[in-house]
């Protein structure tokens, strides 16, 4: 199965914008998710919690509180998806 | 979903009714004691259980018998929300009683003691080789939304499909069916 990196970030770029309340271009693949203004813990999750809904996976805690970045967390999907197709 | 038992062969004819008219099978039964959803155990939660255009909802208020910290809904209590609202979805939805195989849950947010939460279950997606909902397993996922629909938990669970012909006597050997 062929995973599509940039339809990864560009997915998980709505879903922090949608969750935090920000615009869509304000984003970039290295933006600090909790430098970004509204973001607070409970939001982080929910986007979490958005991520595993939209691509049906269960990522483990310690990715979840390791990421720091767009990039970072569409990393964790991209091997999350991998593994699954394994 | 583990907290029900399976309905006595009595009551199969009235109990597919039920499940007809939308209602869970052992809604038939004067005195079953599911701590989840039964009006008859004083210890229980008492769920009820709509329609949903996705699945199966129930919008609960948990006082403070159920509290964690001050003022916060106990987390092992929301574990039942999730698995009963999960688990009764699957019993309406295929007609055989769930066994809960295994159960995750993300917490997001704090329940708030005394709010009304309503809790949305839905049935998983099914991928060659992982469980669907023909098979002998059954996965759905759950959410706890606030007032404002803000999520405040999410959950993932596989349930074991059992006919009740065959649940019964599993429930049947239990030590505690001798005792009554």
């Amino acid at each position: 199965m062929s995973i599509d990196a940039d339809g990864i970030i560009r997915s998980i770029t709505e879903i922090v914008a949608a969750e935090l309340g920000v615009a869509t271009d304000t984003l970039v693949p290295d933006t600090d998710l909790r430098g970004i203004e509204g973001a607070d813990s409970v939001r982080l999750l929910r986007v979490v919690a958005k991520v595993e809904q939209t691509w049906d996976i269960e990522l483990e805690d310690d990715e979840v509180f390791g990421v720091s970045s767009i990039a970072d967390l569409s990393k964790v999907v991209t091997a999350a998806l991998q593994v699954r197709a394994a | 979903m583990t907290t029900v038992e399976p309905l006595p062969a009595t009551e199969e004819t009235e109990g597919a009714r039920a499940r007809e008219q939308g209602e869970l099978p052992w809604a038939v039964l004067a005195d079953y004691h599911c701590f989840g959803c039964s009006p008859h155990n004083p210890h229980g939660i008492a769920l009820q259980f709509t329609e949903h255009p996705e699945g199966l909802a129930t919008t609960f208020r948990l006082g403070r018998s159920y509290e964690s910290y001050p003022g916060v809904v106990h987390g092992g209590l929301l574990g039942v929300v999730v698995d009963e609202t999960m688990g009764n979805l699957i019993v309406m939805r295929t007609g055989r009683v769930a066994f809960t195989v295994s159960l995750r849950l993300r917490y997001l947010a704090p329940v708030t003691v005394g709010a009304a939460f309503t809790c949305v279950a839905r049935l998983g997606r099914s991928r060659p080789g992982e469980p669907g909902t023909d098979g002998p397993l059954t996965s759905a996922t759950a959410e706890i939304l606030d007032a404002d629909g803000a999520p405040a938990v999410t959950a993932t669970a596989t349930y074991r499909n059992v006919p009740t012909t065959i649940a019964r006597p599993t429930a049947q050997d239990h030590p505690t069916a001798k005792e009554q």
